[in-house]
């Protein structure tokens, strides 16, 4: 089962082509990792999946449901939620506040409800902080709950991050560069934590990441972008040894002298 | 403990006490720090919570204000209907303000929303035939007959009920999804839309609030003064305001009603000095940016109870709970992320 479908994606800023023509699939419960070089459009094309980017031309289907140019709120709506490359929690919010936002979508409190305090809304306020707590539990940060999230390390702010967009319950979490920031012999443990994310959860993880050892660990797939081409798609030992890719990191000259050697 | 609960529950019981004991100038002034009070909450919710740097609620204090007394005078409508009016028609035009606020932000949005309150204090000065022009007009005193009470009492003792109202619902709202959804939008809005907060819906809903809230407080204004002119509502009236949720703390209930009593209190112990009055409320903004940008709040959040949480729920509590649960036996358990990162801070 397809989870996410893109087709003939392109998006041009200015004279600048980010992405031309970049189609792929995903399959429901895979983990892809995005690579390529500094500015090949990963976060772009991260970016316009979940809806900040308007793609100047290609389909984009998320669990068979067209989404492209819609907006971010509608995309989130649907069953996708992401974290970015530099932390995104929220400095005026403890920890625990920063993982409750992240429900948002499946409450209801309203106005009035809020203001008056119903029952509803307390139950539904005390249903919201023991899920921001298990999913801070399920990422091991479950004891920084009412510390400030901003003054953690960006890793441990990376996990929250993570803990907030599972709270949500997501068919499909994008990442962008999970590992940035995390210490090297941390690394094989967020491989582990992905990878009990896409099995206990069923959710479709696609991320971005520079950190090679954690794609070949935890990758099903790897799609290869460089100046907004996609230039290779397949299993990660694949691609790693493709020749195009080694010419998109280290140039031609690299390659050739590696063959020749 | 002594927390922020208790202190506003004391704050209001000495409140009801003041007319037994006071004269009527310190009655006035009481009346007079009410109304700041939900002015300050009204602004706080929209500058301190949703982040949306507008200079526009003076304007919206006086539409309330001239709403409530003209619905009186050209209507001839009863108060108790002319004050939400008057409160509901500011809301209403505070929600327009939101189309400006989708596209722009900070200064430019607070240069576009002052543009707002000099065109409505132009209006109110050359709309003759409604506003009665620059020199106002006299709006009717509160007349609870056949009540035993006078005007003065009775517009005293409307201004507390409302203002207890108004804090204790800025007070559930800040804690409630609402009150996350704003402080999300003013942290950051790309997060908070991926999170599915939608921007217009919930900045429209804190202009829509804090346009009630000021439009409230002008509706309680124009009989305490007995007269509406547009003089109350310009510039000046707006560094007023502004100043109290600095003063006080931005993003805090209780600080907007801490820096609403405080700014009174300076008000008006400079009344002799009239001239000062700009100078002193200027320096004494700089001062708070410069030196204490979150407010006197700052000092007493240090102090257990006085915390001010964005969730209506005991979480502390809670957790204690959840961890008993979590240590009985067959209960999922998840050692293994447990120290996934380093605890060294960047």
């Amino acid at each position: 089962m397809t989870m996410l479908s893109v087709r003939g994606l392109s998006i041009s800023f200015g004279g600048v082509r980010a992405l031309s023509d970049v189609s792929f699939e995903v399959g429901a419960g895979n983990i892809v990792g995005i690579i390529g070089p500094n500015g090949a459009g990963k976060t772009t094309l991260l970016n316009t999946i979940s809806g900040l980017n308007r793609p100047s031309a290609g389909e984009i289907a998320l669990d068979g449901v067209s989404i492209a140019g819609r907006r971010p709120t509608e995309i989130a709506k649907l069953g996708l939620a992401r974290t970015f490359q530099m932390s995104q929690l929220f400095p005026g919010m403890t920890v625990l506040e920063n993982v409750m936002t992240g429900l948002h979508l499946r409450t209801r409190a309203g106005v009035f409800a809020a203001a008056f305090r119903s029952r509803s809304m307390r139950e539904e306020e005390e249903a919201t902080a023991q899920k921001a707590w298990e999913a801070l539990r399920y990422v091991g940060m479950e004891r920084f709950a009412h510390q400030p999230g901003t003054a953690l390390s960006f890793g441990q702010q990376r996990m929250i991050e993570i803990a907030r967009t599972l709270i949500s319950e997501p068919n499909l979490v994008l990442l962008d560069e999970p590992a940035v920031g995390l210490s090297v012999n941390r690394v094989a443990e967020l491989g582990r934590l992905l990878r009990r994310i896409r099995d206990e959860k069923g959710v479709t993880l696609i991320m971005i990441e520079h950190v090679v050892r954690l794609v070949m660990g935890v990758c099903d797939r790897v799609l290869v972008l460089n100046y907004g081409v996609k230039i290779a798609e397949g299993k990660p030992e694949q691609v790693v040894a493709d020749p195009r890719v080694i010419e998109a990191y280290l140039g031609s000259e690299f390659d050739a002298a590696r063959r020749a050697s | 403990m002594f927390g922020n609960r208790q202190f506003l529950i004391l704050l209001f019981a000495a409140l009801a006490i003041v007319p037994a004991v006071a004269n009527p100038y310190i009655l006035y002034i009481c009346n007079l720090g009410m109304l700041y009070i939900i002015l300050a909450l009204g602004l706080n919710i929209l500058v301190g919570y949703a982040g949306q740097f507008a200079l526009a609620n003076a304007a919206m204090f006086g539409i309330g204000a001239y709403g409530a007394g003209l619905l009186q005078v050209k209507l001839g409508a009863p108060y108790f209907l002319a004050a939400p009016g008057g409160a509901i028609l500011a809301m209403l035009v505070g929600t327009i303000i939101v189309f400006p606020a989708l596209r722009l932000s900070g200064i430019y949005l607070g240069l576009s929303t002052l543009a707002f309150a000099m065109f409505s204090q132009w209006v109110l000065l050359h709309w003759n035939s409604v506003t009665f022009g620059g020199g106002g007009f006299p709006a009717p005193h509160l007349d609870l007959s056949p009540l035993p009470i006078g005007p003065d009492l009775g517009i005293y003792f409307l201004s507390w009920i409302v203002t207890i109202a108004l804090v204790a619902f800025a007070w559930s709202l800040v804690r409630s999804r609402i009150g996350r959804s704003f402080v999300a939008v003013r942290d950051g809005e790309i997060a908070a839309q991926s999170l599915g907060i939608d921007l217009l819906r919930y900045k429209g809903l804190a202009f829509a609030i804090s346009g009630f809230y000021a439009g409230t407080a002008g509706a309680l204004y124009a009989p305490l003064l007995g007269y509406v002119s547009p003089e109350g509502f310009d510039l000046f009236q707006m560094i007023i305001q502004k100043s109290m949720i600095v003063v006080g703390g931005m993003g805090s209930v209780l600080g907007s009603v801490l820096g609403a009593v405080v700014m009174v209190t300076v008000l008006e112990l400079l009344r002799a000095f009239k001239s000062t009055q700009e100078i002193v409320f200027g320096a004494i903004l700089i001062v708070f940016v410069m030196f204490r940008p979150r407010g006197l709040v700052t000092l007493l959040q240090r102090l257990p109870g006085w915390e001010e949480p964005l969730s209506s729920f005991d979480s502390r509590r809670m957790l204690a709970r959840a961890a008993a649960h979590v240590s009985e036996p067959g209960s999922p358990r998840y050692p293994a992320g447990r120290d996934l990162v380093d605890e060294s801070r960047p």
